[in-house]
């Protein structure tokens, strides 16, 4: 047995040094490429460099359109750059220690590259940390993990939250001018996401506009059915409401009827885009004379940034300078700027045509 | 603590006509419920407030028919979530937008609610298996068909649908009378027909029933069955209340309805079922909802108003308030002089 275990001891020693040593080699997240010469890829974008990669997208929960829509723009955005050799996905179907363990087994079958979406927040950090320390370009996106940049990831990718709030706030200020009642309609209660839009909301607006509700924000969990009974609550107990901002428009659909059943007219209407919701004003905009409508894009397009600056990063291209994703304003039913409403009743009412992607590519998407 | 340690029989015993105990309970919370709603948000029964909250009243009331079923064979079914998500998905996928595919869609949902019902009923009644675990089990294979399916993005609901399921006849919303039909389905079964009586006897004593030369398995596993019908009529209900429902929309279901069999006045432990009470039961809740919604205090207080307002419904059923006062009563007699 004697052998045995001095043959196994020192297995185990060159396996610690050659752990040590290779700790040693990586000190953080992608650092092959920072502050090296910029290359590119003739005739892909500038973030595309020399060196070839492969990337993975990880997904803390991947089972609704909006993701559908999000994932595969990220596949598509990927494969603009050739040098990226191998593209992987895994989705934390809403289970924490899945999306952990995701990322830890991405690491370990050695992807250069990892765009994350981390739902779980802070839960996902030390293994976001763990990607990095290991030398993996480490970018997650949309939510914020905690941490720091250069310390936990090497770039976090935000959304302009409060972006979305100032455009709101603009739009309600010229096409309701007198002031009024405002409703704001959120997603579960205390989102940072909904906090900062209302924030922006309110420094955006004078006095003249009151917030009728609960603040900051109805909490409605992006839950259609549960939107309709809090919605049909305001509608009973407020008489007058001037404008509805939700951060989710989409899911006003099936609650907006209420108004004119009530004898109501729809009031106008700030938030983010979706076909049905387009569709939807488009039909009844003629009977209700106070529905104007104004979307900002809904951000399907965030990760597009998030993976070109990992791949930026990864292969030696031009690191992006834009460090969140600003949704543009995407329809207005008033000023027609940047686009009236844009309403395909041709397609499904779950796509999103303010992303890049085309429609009838997202219609395709899960079939 | 009567429930503990028997079955309660559910009527009252001072009432000359059999109505249950569940009923008066229920129904008199109720009538409380809507005259404090009145006085402090009275919005909350307004028109608009009552058409919006009915709907999804009828919506629960009909899954609280389908555990009921399942909770008066002794048993408990967690694949409420599963089932109603399933159909929702199913009814607006296959169809997408297309109201003429409507009908086969319908068609294809109910096949899987048999099917799934038959899984639960073979392990459950068959197998002896805990349900529980079981219907935790056949709840996540539903959401595996309903990801293969849908890959978890429902479509939107068809105009027909929307019509028929989120539409109103006289000013009533369709889905009351389907609730009603669901009701009375349900009634007219299990109080009126031969299997219905069997169903219930074997509810209250299996082995007993057993003795008698009564398909125990058989009837157990029935329950799961209708129940699991019930749950699709439910999720079809949704989809058609809801322009467009997401794939998980039966989770926000799952306790509320075993709330609504409990409220009811029909014991977890099994026997007699009392379906008026657990309708009644489900617009109550909804009313809650409506009514903590109205009054427009923060989402932290509304789930305190909720939980306290089930802890009484459940508590009025449990504790033994007799048993209480008359110990009460009698210490301060023999204290007096």
């Amino acid at each position: 047995m004697k052998p045995r275990t001095k043959l196994g001891t020192l297995a185990v020693a060159v396996a610690a040094v050659s752990l040590i040593l290779s700790g040693c080699s990586s000190t953080g997240g992608g650092g092959s490429t920072a502050g090296g010469a910029v290359t590119h890829v003739k005739g892909a974008p500038s973030w595309c460099g020399t060196k070839k990669i492969s990337l993975a997208l990880l997904d803390g929960f991947g089972g609704n359109s909006w993701r559908l829509v999000t994932t595969a723009s990220g596949k598509d955005e990927a494969s603009k750059c050739p040098s990226v050799t191998k593209y992987l996905y895994a989705d934390g179907q809403g289970n924490v220690q899945k999306a952990i363990s995701d990322i830890k087994g991405m690491v370990s079958t050695g992807v250069n590259a990892m765009v994350v979406f981390p739902d779980a927040g802070q839960a996902i950090l030390p293994a976001l940390t763990t990607a990095y320390k290991a030398g993996v370009v480490t970018v997650p996106y949309r939510v914020f993990p905690g941490g720091k940049a250069g310390v936990n990831y090497d770039k976090w990718i935000g959304d302009d939250f409060a972006n979305d709030g100032n455009n709101w706030a603009a739009w309600i200020t010229k096409n309701v001018p007198n002031g009024g009642n405002i409703l704001f309609l959120g997603g579960p209660a205390g989102n940072s996401q909904s906090v900062t839009e209302y924030n922006a909301l309110r420094k955006g607006l004078s006095d003249k506009y009151t917030f009728i509700g609960e603040t900051p924000f109805q909490p409605t969990n992006w839950d259609p059915t549960l939107t309709q009974q809090l919605l049909s609550a305001d509608i009973a107990k407020y008489p007058k409401i001037d404008v509805i901002v939700s951060d989710f428009g989409p899911t006003l659909v099936s609650a907006l009827p209420l108004f004119p059943k009530s004898g109501r007219s729809i009031p106008a209407l700030a938030t983010s885009d979706g076909n049905s919701l387009s569709c939807f004003w488009e039909d009844n905009h003629a009977a209700n004379p106070d529905f104007k409508l104004m979307t900002v894009a809904t951000g399907n397009d965030n990760v597009r940034l998030a993976v070109d600056y990992a791949v930026a990063k990864a292969t030696g291209g031009e690191i992006p300078t834009a460090d969140s994703f600003k949704g543009p304003i995407f329809e207005d039913s008033v000023s027609q700027q940047p686009h009236g409403v844009q309403c395909d009743k041709n397609l499904p009412g779950d796509v999103y045509l303010s992303a890049q992607m085309p429609g009838a590519t997202q219609a395709t998407l899960g079939k | 603590m009567a429930d503990a340690t028997k079955r309660e029989t559910g009527l009252l015993k001072s009432s000359p006509v059999n109505v249950s105990k569940g009923l008066i309970t229920i129904g008199s919370a109720t009538v409380l419920l809507l005259i404090i709603s009145g006085i402090f948000a009275p919005s909350s029964i307004s028109p608009t407030s009552l058409s919006a909250m009915l709907p999804v009243a009828s919506v629960l009331a009909i899954a609280g028919l389908g555990q009921m079923l399942v909770v008066q064979q002794g048993g408990i079914d967690l694949s409420v979530a599963g089932a109603m998500s399933l159909a929702v998905v199913i009814v607006t996928h296959v169809p997408d937008g297309n109201s003429g595919m409507l009908g086969p869609a319908v068609l294809l949902a109910i096949a899987f609610a048999i099917a799934a019902g038959i899984v639960n009923g073979l392990m459950i009644g068959g197998l002896g298996l805990n349900p529980i675990i079981a219907t935790l089990g056949t709840n996540a294979l539903l959401y595996g068909l309903n990801l293969a399916i849908s890959g978890g993005r429902p479509r939107i609901t068809t105009t027909l649908l929307a019509s028929i399921g989120g539409g109103s006849t006289a000013g009533m919303p369709n889905a009351v009378f389907f609730a009603l039909a669901a009701l009375l389905l349900v009634a007219v079964f299990v109080k009126r027909t031969v299997a219905g009586r069997r169903f219930e006897v074997i509810g209250d004593n299996p082995r007993a029933a057993r003795a008698m030369g009564l398909r125990v398995k058989l009837h157990q596993t029935s329950a799961y069955i209708w129940a699991q019908l019930l749950y699709c009529g439910a999720g079809i209900l949704i989809a058609g209340i809801t322009s467009q429902p997401i794939a998980y929309a039966g989770d926000t279901y799952l306790l509320p309805s075993v709330a609504v069999v409990v409220l009811g006045g029909t014991s977890l432990l099994g026997g007699r079922g009392f379906a008026i009470p657990t309708v009644i039961a489900a617009i109550f809740l909804q009313q809650l909802n409506q009514f903590v919604f109205s009054l427009g205090v923060s989402s932290a207080i509304q789930i305190i108003i909720q939980a306290a307002a089930l802890a009484v419904g459940v508590s009025l059923y449990t504790v033994n308030w007799a048993a209480i006062w008359t110990a009460l009563t009698r210490r301060t007699r023999a204290v007096t002089p």
